[in-house]
């Protein structure tokens, strides 16, 4: 199945990663952010100060206390810093020894129940994410189809079926312990090329190309398997897939991720294979950490923080924000822009960049004003944050339409609750 | 949303103030100082409006009024005294667009509000038509508009589709498309705030502009006031027509989930 998406753009970030082997990093610190969890409050089970080994508990969620998130270096709890409501924000651990947990697998060869037990309690469960609602999924949800995204997210994103060609084995292990999650089938979403798995009944592979962000998970999955109210999926990276496979071979959790460096700001991009959380000061050559941007994922979906986000590969480097603009007409035109209007102006650029079946202005302004049932009809549970990066970017009111998607999906998510 | 590499904000009143600019010099050249006068004064006038309102609502709406009397200057009939142009302007950009909460909170293009009040309450009769000169001039801000998508060409094509098949029916009907009619098209129907948001919207607006323009002619309108009246009509179904494409996009989707 080929899949071709027109709508979107592209933009110059510099030059991608050369198609090298990663060079493997280590780093000092590691470092789990709750913020890329919406609706997830955690218990800690450890304290500052503890000593850790790879793939212990950490903490686990408040709701299921059966979905763990582990350590992904052995080391010792650095810092635990919490937020509003003392609601944990990071934990921070420095990395020490090499000592690990080994998991006993062989339940989960073949007893469906034993598998899912084994992937909560290994941290696997944690790189689902349901659509509708972008949440980790419940221990017991059943989803009609699960999405594995092999597609590169941005031009600087490492490339798939590089990284992959060394794990293929277990990629597939991976895919068939998938199949037994879901009644339904399991989707592969790659670019164009040779197929990454042969497909089968209810694996199907998909092949896809097109402008930003026709590598996202949102614009393949609207395609494919459209979800609502009704109907949910779970969206997983194609490195969490293959991590999966190595868990049920070894017995052991595989951390590391190979992630790309790239951006504006940066010498030459690379391609690297760091652990899980890595500390993105880390990640840089010495040289270069002086007076630089560090955002995981892309410029546009990305956030600024200190620590790799769970679901992306790749950092991008930018210099800081260059003072004032300079010249008097340069000066003239930003002070314009900065009496912007507040409002959305409904020009045809957004249909442009837009690669859904979805109004997007009618979906803007319903975000704009909070009308979340008006935002539902429209087909905003088929959405995430990440999926209206670029109408924000284009939008001249300023408005952050994630943020907004974000807040009109956890009131929806509330009303749902049982 | 971290580090997008270029906003837009505010770019979009740049780019038509830009557009207008071109159609502007030509009226002033063709029509001597008196047009350059109003132009001061209606600049005058959507400043001090857009202060007033800045105060009373303590926040600033930008700079969109500044725009609103560039095209007002452009179009109105220059027959009209100078005080009912001023009080024409500011009934478009109080009513038309500030009462709401500023550019792209209304529902009309302000201008083609301020055009219509002119029209409807002091009838001169519109002098000299724009000239050659003014036609090609508002082609170039048209291609400016159409250029940074501010003017949307689906807009531009349902309006002439629907001219021209009535022209098809009707042999008798205006034929040549003048500098009035270039200028109504880019600045009132093809005004984004104006017209309809969704894009199989935005070819039924333009058709049913471009059909109200027509039949307004016929009727015996001029040229200017056909195109006014045209754009106000339209304006006002733009977000029926939206709400017939949001309800054939919901429905086709749940057929399509019903039989994916």
């Amino acid at each position: 199945m080929q899949i071709r998406f027109r709508k979107g753009r592209d933009f110059d970030m510099g030059p991608a990663a050369a198609n090298t082997p990663a060079a493997v990093r280590a780093v000092r610190r590691v470092g789990l952010e709750f913020r890329g969890f919406p609706g997830l409050i955690v218990d800690a089970l450890v304290a500052e100060g503890d000593p850790l080994r790879r793939g212990q508990t950490l903490c686990v969620s408040r709701h299921h206390p059966e979905i763990a998130f582990v350590a992904s270096a052995a080391g010792r709890v650095s810092r635990i810093r919490k937020g509003a409501r003392r609601r944990i924000e990071t934990i921070e651990i420095a990395v020490e020894g090499d000592e690990e947990c080994r998991f006993d697998v062989e339940p989960a060869q073949t007893d469906d129940a034993a598998l899912r037990a084994l992937l909560l309690q290994s941290g696997a469960w944690v790189a689902f994410r349901t659509r509708p609602f972008g949440r980790i999924p419940a221990p017991a949800d059943q989803p009609s189809a699960i999405f594995v995204t092999a597609t590169a997210g941005t031009p600087l994103a490492p490339d798939p079926a590089q990284v992959l060609a060394p794990q293929l084995d277990a990629f597939a292990r991976g895919l068939e312990a998938l199949l037994r999650l879901t009644q339904g089938a399991v989707f592969v979403c790659q670019p164009p090329g040779p197929a990454l798995v042969t497909p089968r009944e209810r694996l199907r592979i998909a092949s896809i190309c097109g402008p930003q962000p026709c590598g996202l998970p949102g614009p393949h999955i609207h395609r494919l398997w459209p979800v609502s109210a009704q109907r949910s999926v779970w969206q997983i990276g194609y490195q969490d897939v293959a991590a999966i496979g190595d868990l049920l071979s070894t017995g052991r959790i595989s951390v590391d991720r190979s992630i790309s460096v790239a951006g504006p700001g940066c010498d030459r991009a690379r391609l690297l294979r760091a652990p899980l959380g890595a500390e993105l000061a880390g990640l840089l050559d010495e040289t270069q950490q002086s007076e630089k941007r560090l955002i995981s994922g892309s410029a546009l979906t990305g956030r600024e923080q200190r620590f790799l986000g769970r679901h992306d590969l790749e950092v991008t480097v930018m210099t800081p924000a260059s003072d004032a603009p300079r010249g008097a007409v340069r000066g003239l035109v930003a002070w314009l822009r900065q009496s912007g209007t507040g409002a959305t102006l409904p020009s045809e650029a957004f249909e442009r960049l837009f690669p859904f079946d979805l109004l997007p202005v009618p979906l803007m302004r319903a975000l704009a004003v909070g009308d979340i049932e008006t935002v539902e009809r429209l087909g905003g549970l088929e959405l995430l944050e990440e999926d209206l990066a670029l109408l924000s970017w284009r939008c001249p009111s300023g408005s952050d339409y994630g943020s907004l998607l974000r807040r009109a999906l956890d009131r929806l998510a509330e009303e749902r609750a049982p | 949303m971290s580090d997008a590499p270029r906003l837009w904000s505010g770019s979009e009143a740049l780019v038509t103030l830009v557009a207008v600019s071109a159609p502007l010099v030509a009226t002033i050249l063709q029509q001597g100082p008196a047009r350059l006068v109003f132009l001061a004064l209606g600049l005058g006038l959507a400043t001090f409006w857009h202060l007033v309102f800045a105060r009373i609502r303590r926040r600033w709406t930008g700079w969109d009024g500044l725009v609103t009397a560039a095209i007002f200057a452009v179009l109105v009939p220059e027959a009209l005294p100078l005080w009912q142009q001023g009080l024409a302007l500011s009934f478009g950009l109080v009513m038309g667009d500030l009462v709401f909460g500023g550019r792209g909170r209304g529902f009309l293009s302000p201008a083609a509000v301020a055009l219509a009040f002119a029209l409807f309450s002091f009838p001169v009769s519109a002098g000299a038509a724009p000239g050659p000169a003014s036609a090609i001039a508002a082609l170039a801000g048209g291609a400016a508009l159409l250029l940074a998508r501010v003017l949307s060409w689906r807009v531009v094509a349902g309006f002439a589709l629907a001219m021209a098949a009535l022209q098809l029916l009707q042999p008798g009907w205006p034929a040549l498309p003048g500098a009035t009619l270039i200028l109504g098209l880019v600045f009132l129907i093809g005004d984004p705030v104006a017209a309809a948001c969704t894009n199989a919207g935005r070819w039924v607006y333009g058709a049913l502009a471009g059909a109200l323009v027509a039949l307004l002619e016929t009727a015996g309108g001029g040229a200017l006031s056909s195109v006014v009246f045209a754009a106000l009509l339209a304006g006002i179904f733009a977000s029926l027509i939206d709400q017939g494409v949001i309800w054939d996009n919901v429905r086709r989707r749940a057929r399509r989930q019903r039989h994916g």
